[in-house]
């Protein structure tokens, strides 16, 4: 049922023909900014901290296109939405678990957004800047689970502060509040190798650095074999640890909920 | 006029006064959305201290430029960005029928009914970044420099409102117009930049097309004295021209969308 859900998802992007042309321009200006914004900074400088600037063109490329496969904010006001007209009623009254359901509408958005607008954006703007290949097989390979890991953790941060607008009843502040976390600790504008050394050590332990920072220091080398699967199996404890404060979540919100006229 | 002015100062009041109905939710998206911008200045301070410039541009002219596209686009948006990104509902429900037959004009209504204090923490964050960079770059500020400070402010401001005027007004010929604004935010990111760190297409683009490199880096570049890729000497005029040029071309975009509106149902 639940992969149901998700291919209708996917297939309910179908519909919308200009938003897809609309996200693959934005995303190109986007990506080819962060290039640009590093090519400046490199002006005259062979390496920074043992990172050059093909490295930094295909992190720009890489984080740019990682966290654009999936347009978390519509998740937070999706539900903030639901809370205020009461539609979030409804799901208690299906034989499905409204988290799940969550989970399996955006994977279908997620696997869209993949095939018509991430990949074209990569292929054209690595056919004009040039996309370094994955530093191994095996970090290739990394890559792609930590894709996967770096998607669930944003659904569920973002599905956090969804629920949270069951007792704060505006998902708006929420949604805000997330991107400046993102923006900051994800890696995505900003690799944290580049941070001040105490800032960088805790931002590598928060969940935050799993969406971007990590997959795509995996993928250019910058962690070894050990590192590499250590870290993975230190991402999945914070999957699993979101997941179960999103299911106590959901079990406090769905006791409290009251519908206007209720 | 006085009386039209005070209908649209009453129409903004009812707008704030209902949005004070729920103050804690205001005083919320106040603080999270001044965290936001916070954290992606840091983020951009981030690469300005660890490479020196961007450009040619320092954390202080960096820090000027970044708060002066914040005010800018937060006077401008409070007029115009709420208000016309929901036009496509507005038009989808039929709801917009009913402002063509009020005394007022539609778009006056629009903007007014919809003012939206929530930039308010914009502006907090926008004021305090840029009177810490004012004291820090080397600008000979006389009264023509101070005044010229100002009017580039408010042009850049109308320039915004402008533009997402026209983004807006698109939904009453196409009745979907949202998605426009995805490729304005795009647009919108980069001009927090020196547009000399771009490629020549982009910075023509942003020159012209889309012209939001007169909402920041021109009026800030002509401040601090530096050069201004493709306008050159021109560049002072221009920047002041940029407001009221978009407003000719706001007013004559949103007239034909107008004349060409025949609500959703066709």
């Amino acid at each position: 049922m639940y992969l149901s859900i998700a291919a209708r998802a996917f297939q309910s992007r179908l519909a919308y023909r200009s938003q897809v042309w609309a996200s693959f321009f934005g995303q190109t200006i986007q990506i080819l900014a962060r290039i640009a914004i590093w090519t400046a900074a490199y002006a005259g400088t062979a390496s920074v901290e043992g990172v050059s600037l093909d490295d930094m063109v295909t992190y720009s490329i890489l984080a740019g296109t990682v966290l654009a496969a999936w347009y978390y904010e519509a998740l937070i006001q999706d539900i903030g939405t639901s809370v205020k007209t009461g539609d979030v009623a409804v799901f208690l009254l299906k034989p499905i678990r409204y988290p799940l359901y969550l989970f399996s509408s955006a994977f279908g958005e997620f696997a869209f957004r993949i095939t018509a607008v991430v990949l074209p954006v990569v292929i054209v703007i690595s056919f004009i800047y040039g996309l370094q290949p994955p530093a191994s097989l095996f970090h290739g390979l990394m890559f792609a689970s930590f894709w996967l890991l770096s998607f669930i953790i944003l659904f569920e941060l973002a599905a956090t502060c969804g629920l949270l607008s069951f007792w704060l009843l505006t998902s708006f502040s929420l949604t805000y509040f997330l991107q400046g976390v993102i923006a900051l600790f994800s890696g995505s504008l900003v690799p944290l190798w580049f941070f001040p050394p105490a800032f960088e050590a805790v931002a590598r332990l928060l969940p935050f650095a799993w969406i971007a920072y990590y997959p795509v220091a995996v993928y250019l080398g910058q962690l070894g074999v050990e590192e590499t699967l250590l870290f993975f199996a230190f991402g999945l404890g914070w999957a699993g640890l979101l997941a179960l404060g999103i299911a106590m979540l959901w079990a406090r919100a769905s006791m409290r909920l009251i519908v206007q006229g209720g | 006029m006085i009386a039209y002015l005070r209908v649209l100062a009453y129409l903004a009041s009812l707008h704030v006064r209902s949005l004070f109905e729920y103050p804690g939710a205001v005083m919320l998206a106040w603080v999270s959305q001044g965290f936001s911008y916070v954290s992606v200045y840091t983020a951009i301070a981030l690469i300005i201290l660890r490479f020196d410039t961007l450009g040619g541009w320092g954390w202080p002219e960096m820090a000027l430029l970044l708060s002066f596209h914040l005010l800018a686009y937060s006077m401008g948006a409070a007029f115009s960005f709420t208000q016309f990104r929901e036009l496509e509902e507005v038009v989808r429900l039929g709801t917009f029928d009913c402002l063509l037959v009020k005394p007022i004009s539609p778009w006056a209504y629009i903007v007014f009914s919809g003012f939206n204090t929530q930039y308010i923490s914009h502006v907090v964050v926008a004021i305090g970044l840029m009177s810490w960079a004012v004291g820090q770059v080397d600008i000979a500020w006389s009264i023509p420099t101070a005044f010229y400070f100002l009017a580039s402010l408010v042009s850049s401001a109308v320039l915004v409102a402008c533009i997402i005027t026209m983004l807006g007004a698109n939904a009453l010929v196409w009745v979907r117009s949202r998605y426009l604004f995805s490729t304005f935010f795009g647009f919108w990111e980069l001009a927090r930049f020196p547009l000399n760190i771009f490629p020549g297409v982009i910075q023509f683009v942003m020159l012209t097309i889309a012209p939001l490199g007169f909402l920041a880096y021109v009026p800030v570049a002509v401040i601090l004295g530096k050069d201004v890729v493709l306008l050159g000497p021109a560049a002072p005029v221009l920047a002041l021209l940029a407001g009221p040029v978009a407003v000719l071309i706001a007013r004559a975009h949103w007239r034909f969308c107008l004349r060409n509106y025949q609500g959703a149902g066709g």
